[in-house]
């Protein structure tokens, strides 16, 4: 792992849309996010903590600002550059799982590995679904699972790369609560065994409060920003 | 600062087994798809495998359809002694004489054109000459009773109302038909027919008085060579014929190309044909691209996944590019499988309708061609929204989120190779045509009614789009169907269009040939062509007919059949014609001379010749066909008639309507050219205008019975056959273009399936807020028949366009826009369009708001 923080935006920049409905999301936001710490994104609709979530994840690209994560800056590289960039270095778990239908449990996790050319693929992957307790699921299709276990699925997919950073959109939000509670364990678990650094955007107050630090937005721009620890200082970019 | 190094792209290895994995959800969805390529590429294989087998059945019946291992054929005179005895030198020697004559019932009560052959003892050297009752046929001619025997088809009997048995007249001969033929093995060589065959011993031939100096007789000698001859041998005798005699002006043929003309005419047609096929495959094509439209949208998903997961989007590409070209590969599998059939089917359907037998089997090398042509198509229609694929953006996945930085073009790797790929399309079409010119213009054509009717569709949605908003809630909604997002608009005036456009082409150009046919013989044309007329005869004919039709204009020209040996000194052989011109250097010419220049004779370029001139043979010559050859005033001619060679020299050009179907020749001689050769003369009768019927056949009846050994054809009677030809041509043509409205209309169901899911969306809405049933379809069917009634419209245009450009600027006639056609095509284009359109409609309206409202 490289030295200094996991991610670290400076003055960020970003509009989406054209002519009269192009919409000013992030308003220069600047924020460091140092390495194994997790981060609770919260705020109201429309906030911007999405849109925040996809720039430190590479999938949205800033307009103006710097996005440095896992020590690569991410504004020289190409689309198919930061594609793998996202392969190598961030696992990402959705709302909606967002599980390949055609492909088995396993193939799901196989995924990233096959596509970093790793020749163990489906060892690891397999290995991976055990971690998660679906070791006796692993040649079901995404439609003959639960939604808990299609999460656990994408749990097991975002973490099969080892990612430095670990990127989770209201992983919890399609999930009844108990079914909930086991894959915020799951996440938190695998954050803590693997230093991995966890970003997360969450309406839910009580799974923020479980992160060293809550960053809540409004209107494109960070309102609060408090650490939950000591491990993680409250530091705010010049 | 980027530390990170972007690795090679994940591998094409890679890419096939995820494509795999995605095709585990099975062929739904894609059966438009693969319908649309089977049925272009069945079409290709199809009619070239046919077509191959037509042509491989006459070249390997070569000798029987040739009727020996070679055959010299000679125009107006027989073989000279010494020309036969070379030939019998090599092997044994079949004469057969053929001609046009009337046949007359005995009673002279009806009589007809008819196809005469006489034979000699050796007929045929190959194959076999089936009669009905199965006599051998030299019992069938031989002499018997006072007289000789005579077979023929049976359509001459029907024709004249005649049995087997009873006799008939021909020339000044009477013979008794002692059976009908069942099969004529030599009959493919024997060219356009203008009538049933009549076949007689050559013994026959002096008492039907019908060969005379001049008379049009060709003569053919079919050579068996002796002890089996390979195809170099054959040419080694042709080569020593010509140089032993080399103004014989026989026409030679080999058994390696029996029938060439035929052949050509098989292999041209059959080029068209694949032509239309081609165009289904582009209609078909517009169903591939909606459907990998369709598809791509249900795979939004599945590309942000992957691209999430640290694939590019050039692996996305080639993930779902394997996975069209495993469609292709079955849509052009069951084409193939169609097309290698049916030669097969042919063979056993025109079994016994054929004068020859199909060789069907499997043709790879046609195969091969409907699948170049499948996989094209597909990849034309297919690059473009795949390569949309590769921008789809990871960040589809997160909720309330649109990025606005999506592409509308594919990237520009993606456009050249959409472009590389159909400029190979359209190359490989007009780098195998037989007429490039055509072709090239055919592909152009249909490329300009493609963007065309791009822009057309393009269009009609802007103008809904800015339409002023109507009171009629119906028609809003029908009007808002037609422009909104993901609308039927552009796929159905393409394809639809498309088809319907070709369709009303062929329509339009089909009728107008008929029109004009039948305007020409209303107005210009002759009632009477009159052949062989003797010098002796000539007068007392003349009076006849003006006795018989006082109010009719009588036409006279001295008439030669000849053949062009040599053009501006280079043999014909040697000479680079153009296709449109071939047919002047293939086979033989009527040829005339004239001391004045016909009536309103037009001379573009030269002038006529004195009408006392005695210098060097000069000619006229037809100025198209000249400007065609690239001949100029001062080039030199050589014809071949009557075994002897004449060079003469191009005085003028004259401008030929070929359409008024008056006496015209390409070739009009200086008279002093044929000074003293024996010829007939030709005459015409015309009246210049309609005339009853009962008229014509009372002057056929006396010309026939007063001079049996003048051959009269009657117009009416020839163009009957040659509409019958255009009709049996048009029909074939038709139905290979119907194949491309059937690949409309399954585009037009591919499109409407592909919308489904919206259209319950807007009942299911529309229903929860007090729409009944029927003012939904109403609805539906006005946006249905607006979409129709303007495709049938541009299609009206297209298609009217392209036929007036191929009935004026390549066939030179007159065009007019016929209403029957334009109605047909609107008529057409509306039942497809609300017909398909309301019948997958009326389910949908079935559906009940509440299941679809709680799972929206």
């Amino acid at each position: 792992m490289t030295n200094g923080p996991a991610i670290a935006l400076k003055d960020v920049q970003l509009s989406l849309g054209e002519g009269a409905g192009r919409v000013h999301i992030l308003k220069g936001i600047s924020l460091v996010i140092e390495q194994g710490t997790a981060v609770g994104l919260v705020g109201p609709s429309g906030s911007g903590k999405s849109t925040l979530l996809m720039v430190m994840a590479g999938l949205e690209r800033a307009d103006s600002g710097q996005a440095v994560v896992a020590g690569s800056d991410l504004s020289p590289l190409t689309e198919d550059a930061l594609a793998q960039f996202r392969g190598a270095n961030v696992g990402i778990i959705f709302q909606s799982f967002h599980l390949i239908p055609n492909m088995t449990a396993l193939e799901n996790v196989a995924v990233p590995l096959e596509l970093a050319g790793e020749r163990a693929a489906f060892d690891k992957a397999r290995r991976e679904l055990e971690a998660v307790g679906l070791g006796h699921r692993i040649h079901h299709y995404p439609a003959q699972m639960s939604g808990g276990e299609q999460q656990r699925v994408a749990v097991a997919r975002a973490l099969v790369v080892e990612p430095k950073i670990l990127i989770a959109d209201e992983p919890t939000g399609n999930l009844d609560e108990a079914t909930g509670d086991q894959i915020v364990e799951l996440m938190f678990k695998a954050q803590r065994e693997r230093s991995m650094t966890l970003v997360l955007v969450t309406h839910d107050p009580t799974l923020a409060e479980q992160c060293d630090r809550v960053v809540r937005m409004r209107s494109g721009e960070i309102e609060d920003d408090a650490s939950k620890s000591p491990a993680a200082k409250l530091e705010a970019s010049a | 600062m980027s530390g990170f190094v972007a690795k090679p792209p994940a591998g094409l290895a890679l890419a096939f087994r995820f494509a795999l994995r995605e095709l585990r959800g099975g062929l739904g969805g894609f059966y438009i798809f693969i319908a649309c390529i089977a049925l272009g590429v069945a079409a290709i294989a199809g009619v070239t495998s046919v077509s191959r087998a037509l042509t491989g059945g006459i070249s390997s019946e070569g000798q029987s359809i040739l009727g020996g291992d070679l055959s010299f054929s000679i125009i107006h005179r027989q073989a000279a002694q010494n020309e036969r005895a070379w030939l019998e030198n090599l092997g044994a020697v079949s004469e057969v004489a053929t001609l046009r004559g009337m046949a007359r019932r005995h009673d002279g009560a009806d009589q007809a054109l008819v196809e005469l052959k006489a034979v000699d003892d050796v007929y045929p050297l190959y194959g076999a000459m089936d009669l009905q009752s199965g006599v051998s046929l030299g019992d069938a001619l031989a002499f018997h009773e006072g007289h000789w025997g005579a077979v023929a088809d049976m359509s001459l009997l029907a024709r004249l109302g005649l049995e087997q048995g009873d006799t008939l007249t021909i020339g000044r001969a009477t013979v008794r038909i002692n059976d009908v033929i069942a099969r004529e093995p030599d009959k493919l060589t024997s060219g356009m027919e203008f009538g049933p065959r009549l076949m007689i011993s050559q013994a026959a031939i002096p008492e039907t008085g019908l060969i005379q100096p001049g008379s049009l007789v060709r003569w053919h000698y079919r050579l068996r060579l002796d002890g089996g001859a390979s195809d170099s041998d054959l040419q080694t005798v042709i080569s020593s014929a010509r140089d032993a005699f080399p103004e014989a002006g026989w026409r030679i043929r080999s058994r390696a190309n029996a029938a060439p003309g035929l052949q050509r005419n098989i292999t041209r047609f059959a080029e068209f044909l694949t032509l239309v096929g081609l165009t289904a495959l582009v209609v078909g094509g517009v169903g591939v691209a909606n459907a990998i439209r369709a598809f791509l949208i249900t795979k939004r998903e599945v590309i942000a996944s992957f691209k999430c997961l640290g694939a590019t989007g050039g692996f996305a590409f080639k993930v779902y590019l394997i996975q069209m070209l495993f469609l292709t590969a079955v849509g052009i599998g069951i084409g193939l499988v169609v097309g290698a059939i049916l030669p097969f089917l042919a063979s056993a359907a025109l079994s016994g309708v054929l004068p020859v037998t199909l060789e069907a089997a499997v043709f790879p090398q046609e195969l091969a061609l409907g699948l170049l042509y499948g996989v094209l198509t597909a990849l034309a229609f297919a690059l473009w929204p795949l390569g949309q694929a590769h921008d789809v953006p990871p960040t589809a996945l997160f909720r309330d989120i649109v990025s606005a930085r999506a592409r509308r073009l594919p990237r520009k790797r993606y456009l050249i190779a959409t472009m590389l790929t159909v400029a190979a399309l359209a190359f490989i079409a007009i780098s195998l045509a037989y007429d490039k010119r055509i072709a090239g213009i055919y592909i152009g054509a249909s490329a300009a009614a493609f963007l065309l009717l791009l822009l057309v569709a393009r269009a009609i949605m802007a103008l809904a789009h800015n339409m002023p908003i109507v009171r009629s809630a119906e028609l809003r909604l029908a009007i808002a169907n037609i422009h909104r997002p993901g609308a039927l608009t552009p796929s159905v005036v393409l394809s639809l269009g498309l088809g319907l456009s070709l369709l009303v082409a062929l329509a339009l150009i089909d009728g107008n040939l008929r029109r004009e046919l039948s305007a020409t013989i209303a107005q210009e044309a002759p009632s009477f062509f009159f052949v062989d007329i003797q010098n002796h005869e000539h007068e007392a004919f003349n009076s006849l007919l003006m006795s018989e039709a006082p109010d009719a204009q009588l036409r006279s020209v001295p008439m030669l059949r000849g053949r062009i040996v040599s053009l501006k000194g280079i043999p014909v052989s040697e000479f680079e014609a153009p296709p449109e011109a071939g047919w002047i250097l293939r086979g033989d010419r009527g040829i005339t001379y004239e001391a004045v220049p016909p009536e309103n004779t037009q001379l573009p370029t030269g002038e006529w010749w004195p009408e006392d001139y005695s210098g060097e043979p000069l000619v006229s010559f037809d100025h198209e066909a000249a400007v065609e050859l690239g001949l100029t005033i001062g080039d030199q001619i050589t014809v071949n008639v009557l075994g002897r060679e004449i060079t003469a020299t191009i005085a003028n050009t004259r401008v030929i309507e070929w359409q008024s179907l008056s006496i015209n020749f390409v070739l009009v001689f200086s008279p002093n050219t044929f000074a003293g050769a024996p010829h007939a003369h030709l005459m015409t009768l015309a009246w210049g205008g309609d005339v009853p019927a009962e008229t014509e056949l009372s002057i056929l009846r006396t010309v026939s019975n007063t001079f049996p050994t003048i051959t009269t054809v009657r117009v009416k009677d020839a163009i009957s056959q040659v509409n019958d030809l255009v009709a049996q041509l048009a029909w074939a043509i038709r139905g290979a273009s119907s194949i491309t409205l059937i690949a409309s209309v399954l585009v037009l169901a591919g499109a409407l399936a592909a919308g489904h899911h919206n259209r319950i969306y807007d009942a299911v809405i529309l229903k929860t807020l007090g729409a009944t049933r029927w003012r939904l379809m109403f609805a539906y069917g006005l946006e249905y028949a607006i979409l129709g009634l303007a495709t049938a419209f541009f299609a009206l245009m297209a298609g009217g366009l392209a036929a007036w450009f191929v009935i004026t600027r390549i066939m030179g006639g007159s065009f007019i826009l016929l209403p029957v056609t334009a109605a047909s095509a609107a008529l057409i284009a509306l039942v497809l369009t609300v017909g398909f359109g309301l019948v997958g409609t009326w389910r949908i309206l079935g559906e009940k708001p509440a299941p679809v409202l709680r799972n929206l």
